[in-house]
């Protein structure tokens, strides 16, 4: 069985009009077993810059950990926050350093850009980039996940029709695939809001 | 006499000082003054910027205020460079535990090892030490607010009013005779002001020559927060205090 399949994840972003939607399932295995259905994928880098994390938990808990040192020196620096494009560079460049013994996770970038333009981005465990216009997908049940977004999503979504399509994309793909799942957390983020909701899926 | 135990600082004089060290300290009695007052609510940092010609475009926001971590800032008096490096090691240290124990600096500790690494330039290595003046303001879970000062030595102490920089002297007793146990943050900004305004050396007290910054529980949230005042809101608490004059034609 593959180290990415270990403790089980989907997670997947999209873009709307003037916002995006970044949302994970809740399951947290140790292979067949569940054990826990109110893990923490997503997390606030800052008011505008959210990433996902799929793969083997430990990682994506310790890069997130790393990640928040980096961007926190940054802003005392700076005095500012790290824009999207910037902080997807930076994943990336904290990934290629282990290239040789990298860590399990995929993320999923997703920001609000200066002129709150939004941006998503995922790459692959050793920080190659993607960057899409409309939707980005991670995890086991990436497949599903794919399928169910290109034919669900359109552009230019308002935030709650945009809430509705990421919902309804997540809880049917992880129904497909065993490891993930157990509810859902969406987050929809604007300008001037942010949206958190969780959603009651199937729980198995 | 005692000249020929001065050029190294890694050994005493004869009478037991470490003349490197007092030396660094006069740099540091030179250099534009900053005060510090720990309130019931939160701790002031106020400091006089020396330098405030028209041609100097400062892209940061504050000259004598640096931030360390969000829950931590300090105000410098002395040599800037010096303190830069300083500053950079005090926020990687406090990054670092946060890191590995996924919780925030107290704040003894963090000045605790910024004063090692100050102690460490008095004992070995051939180098001279950092002249440098810190006052430390922060909050943490075991002792709430807290305000510390060190100096080139390496030496720390915490401290419910403090001045480092020009006259300290002066202002260390001024503050003395008006401090009262359980102030608010705005009598304490209050006392800071009055207290710089008779011991800086300038004839008037105008809102480009100063810096105020707070650290005080966001009382919705209860989050720490460090805020620089900004000029206009720096000019109206002057003319409040009744410190205002005319500023001379520069």
């Amino acid at each position: 069985m593959s180290i990415f399949e270990y403790n089980g994840s989907a997670v997947v972003a999209m873009v709307g009009k003037n916002c995006f939607a970044i949302a994970s399932d809740r399951r947290l295995g140790v292979q067949l077993q569940t054990v826990a259905t109110d893990f923490q994928r997503v997390f606030k880098i800052h008011g505008k810059l959210y990433l996902g994390l799929s793969g083997l938990a430990t990682d994506a808990q310790t890069l997130y950990q790393r990640l928040v040192f980096k961007h926190k020196l940054y802003q005392l620096r700076e005095e500012r926050d790290m824009k999207p494009e910037t902080f997807a560079s930076l994943v990336s460049a904290l990934l290629y350093e282990k290239r040789f013994g990298p860590y399990f996770c995929q993320p999923i970038i997703a920001g609000l850009g200066e002129d709150n333009e939004p941006f998503i981005c995922t790459m692959d465990c050793i920080g190659a980039k993607e960057l899409a216009k409309d939707f980005v997908v991670s995890g086991t049940a990436s497949e599903s996940l794919y399928g169910a977004c290109e034919s669900m999503y359109k552009p230019n979504m308002e935030p709650e029709e945009l809430f509705e399509t990421i919902s309804q994309a997540l809880l049917s793909s992880v129904d497909r695939d065993c490891l993930s799942g157990w509810g859902g957390y969406v987050l929809v983020v604007t300008p001037t809001e942010v949206q958190e909701r969780v959603l009651k899926g199937r729980m198995d | 006499m005692s000249r020929r135990y001065d050029s190294r600082t890694t050994i005493f004089s004869p009478e037991g000082r470490l003349y490197q060290v007092e030396y660094a300290m006069e740099a540091i009695g030179n250099a534009g003054s900053a005060l510090g007052i720990l309130a019931a609510d939160g701790v002031v940092l106020v400091g006089e910027k020396k330098v405030t010609s028209k041609l100097l475009q400062s892209s940061r926001s504050a000259e004598k205020m640096y931030k360390i971590d969000s829950h931590l800032a300090c105000a410098v008096a002395g040599i800037m460079s010096d303190a830069n490096i300083l500053i950079n090691t005090a926020r990687l240290h406090a990054q670092r535990y946060a890191l590995s124990y996924q919780e925030a600096i107290p704040v003894e500790q963090l000045v605790q090892s910024l004063c090692d690494t100050k102690q460490g330039y008095t004992q070995f290595g051939g180098l001279r030490p950092f002249g440098v003046s810190f006052l430390f303001g922060g909050w943490d879970k075991k002792h709430g607010f807290q305000l510390y000062m060190s100096d080139p030595s390496g030496n720390y102490g915490g401290w419910k009013a403090a001045a480092v920089g020009a006259n300290s002297q002066a202002a260390q007793s001024m503050l003395k005779q008006d401090y009262r146990d359980g102030m608010t943050r705005e009598e304490a900004v209050a006392l800071a002001l009055k207290v710089l305004s008779k011991t800086m050396d300038s004839t008037s007290l105008t809102a480009e020559k100063l810096e105020l910054a707070e650290v005080f529980l966001q009382p919705g949230t209860g989050e720490v927060q460090y805020q620089v005042c900004s000029p206009d809101a720096m000019g109206k608490l002057l003319a409040k205090a009744g410190l205002t004059q005319p500023a001379p034609d520069a």
